[in-house]
């Protein structure tokens, strides 16, 4: 029950601002869109091979990668940087103070700010699958299936990162890059990662998203629509998912206590 | 712990360390490649809180009057010691300690700036279990009460540091706690504002029996304020009375004696009871200050004695007055005293 309650506070509070600064809002999903489309359009224009990679559905798929990379960015940013930032301003120390506890609001947090940029990366993609040509294969449950597992799957990494800038605020700088590769993997991934050597297969598999982005892909993009839920990178994601969520959740709460310790709750 | 006591600390302990790396000793002056540094902002400190009291925390910068409210509020786990809010331990019932207090922490950026003080109000209510209309009905009450009611739907960047201050306090007390932490409530503010935050939380106290405990620089606030006080020093609490009480102990039974001529002082001091005369300044004639003991019946025997040896000395004395302390000498004579030693040495 209390999770809805703060849930519903950080909507009207996102809102709330998306509203009140609504050009920049808008101004933000036209550059998103067009900073892609200017990475694709350059590419297609180069000729060769890279053209034939990007044309119609590689498009699609290279901008949906774009912008699950993006999304994950976004949600592990939120409990890193954006952890940084609130301890900076204070805002933490009051959210600290709900009655509803640190991991509560963080969850209801980062909910509101990925039902956010769900909405808004839906807006882009469509516009950049509309401009390449491209198709999307509109399979409500087996994408709600995935989106939902890849935002449980991110909010564990991000509670573990999280947990860890609580106590060494400087490692948030360390967690810009991790994001960066997280960019990287969703924009790669694809079936071919059974090719890659063993270890870059195994770092692959473990990071959160390579394995969503591939589901993802495959559903969206692929139209294999319910098929996606009986091949091994399904498996994979599921089992990411309990060990990120149960690894994150654990870390933070240790790393809670140890801020507390240490007295750095509020500090930065 | 006792049922009219809102908060109670007990022997409660806190240091940090902080880890330095080849950084240079102030007092060798030579490089270590890694020293660990223990601060001891709270060094076993004990007081309690009533229902309907004004407690005032007072202490230099750094003595422990942040980290004695953090703790108070969860924010900070003690090493050692216990601190209950309203008979609950903060330790074991952390998030229903959290429903029972309001707390303003140093510092305005406790309110989102893009944000009107009304959803301000709204949001934190939501994050803390008040909603549907009894928050709106309380958001509305309180910016009337603390008067804001004029600029609640204005966003909080384009308000006053004054107004920031007076809705932090509005969002302590959305929850209408019984227990109202208050840091620095009144630093960097005007004069208007801190006498409101002022009147508003002796009207949360006297009148609506909640307990408050504030800290602050400003003595005048603190003096006018609190009904007791405690001084706070390199972590460890020296002082801790009631305000008359402590302003009374502190009073150095120094009196003012104006003459129609400065007598010879050292046969006065020899007088039993005189701790000490010395001439004092002053443009309306010549006076002088005898300090007398603090034993009460000593000190009075010693005052008829000296009056008698002025009638002696031939002096005509023109009036007696009992130099008034006032809390900053108090807190200046109480924390320039050096850190006492603790038994385990540290």
């Amino acid at each position: 029950m209390g999770f809805f309650l703060v849930m519903k506070a950080e909507l009207v509070r996102t809102f709330t601002i998306m509203r009140r600064y609504w050009f920049a809002t808008l101004t933000g999903l036209i550059m998103g869109w067009g900073m892609l489309m200017v990475l694709i359009i350059g590419f297609m224009s180069g000729g060769g091979e890279m053209a034939e990679r990007l044309a119609g559905e590689k498009a699609t798929s290279g901008a949906l990668g774009l912008v699950i990379g993006m999304f994950a960015f976004g949600i592990v940013g939120l409990f890193t940087q954006g952890l940084q930032g609130m301890a900076r301003t204070g805002e933490l120390e009051q959210v600290y103070m709900s009655p509803h506890g640190l991991v509560t609001n963080f969850l209801a947090r980062s909910f509101v700010s990925a039902l956010s940029a769900i909405f808004t990366s839906s807006i882009m993609l469509m516009l950049v699958a509309a401009s390449v040509k491209g198709r999307l294969h509109a399979d409500p449950l087996p994408t709600a299936a995935i989106l939902f597992l890849t935002y449980v799957n991110l909010i564990g990494f991000g509670f573990m990162t999280g947990g860890l800038v609580l106590v060494f605020k400087q490692t948030g700088q360390v967690a810009v890059l991790i994001r960066l590769v997280l960019v990287g993997l969703a924009v790669v991934a694809s079936e071919a990662v059974q090719d890659w050597p063993l270890v870059a297969r195994g770092v692959a598999h473990a990071l959160p998203i390579t394995d969503a982005a591939i589901c993802l892909k495959m559903v969206v993009v692929q139209g294999r629509g319910m098929g996606v839920f009986a091949t091994s990178y399904f498996f994979f994601l599921l089992v990411s998912c309990g060990i990120w969520t149960s690894l994150g959740l654990t870390c933070f709460k240790i790393m809670e206590n140890w801020s507390r310790d240490k007295g750095t709750l509020g500090a930065y | 712990m006792s049922n009219s006591n809102a908060i109670e600390l007990h022997d409660v302990d806190k240091t940090f360390y902080t880890r330095h790396i080849f950084q240079k000793h102030e007092d060798t002056g030579r490089r270590r490649l890694y020293e660990k540094r223990a601060v001891h902002a709270v060094d076993r400190v004990n007081f309690t809180i009533e229902r309907g009291e004004v407690f005032g925390l007072l202490g230099p910068n750094g003595a422990g009057k942040t980290t004695t409210v953090k703790m108070i509020s969860g924010l900070v786990r003690p090493d050692a010691g216990k601190v209950f809010v309203d008979g609950l331990e903060v330790e074991r019932k952390r998030l229903k300690v959290l429903r029972k207090i309001g707390v303003v922490l140093e510092g305005t950026r406790t309110c989102i700036w893009p944000l009107t003080p009304l959803e301000n109000l709204s949001y934190f209510g939501n994050l803390r279990d008040v909603k549907g209309p009894i928050l709106k009905q309380r958001a509305r009450e309180l910016l009337d009460f603390i008067g804001l009611k004029d600029k609640m739907n204005v966003q909080v960047r384009r308000l006053s540091r004054g107004q920031k201050q007076k809705l932090a306090v509005c969002i302590a007390l959305i929850t209408d706690p019984p227990v109202i932490l208050l840091d620095e409530p009144t630093t960097g503010l005007d004069v208007q504002s801190s006498r409101a935050i002022r009147d508003k939380v002796i009207e949360l106290t006297h009148e609506r029996g909640k307990c408050a405990l504030v800290t602050t620089h400003d003595m005048a606030v603190a003096q006018s304020l609190c009904d007791r006080i405690g001084i706070i020093n390199h972590g460890a609490l020296v002082a801790c009375k009631p305000t008359d009480e402590l302003l009374d102990v502190f009073s150095e039974q120094t009196f003012e004696f104006r003459v129609d001529r400065l007598p010879a002082l050292d046969g006065l001091a020899a007088v039993p009871g005189v701790v000490g005369a010395e001439p004092c300044p002053e443009d309306d004639g010549p006076a002088f200050l005898l300090h007398l003991v603090q034993d009460e019946a000593t000190r009075s025997a010693a005052m008829y004695d000296a009056m008698d040896w002025l009638r002696g000395a031939g002096c005509l004395l023109r009036s007696i007055t009992r130099r008034q302390q006032t809390l900053e000498n108090v807190f200046l004579r109480l924390t320039s005293e050096p850190r006492p030693a603790r038994p385990d040495g540290e």
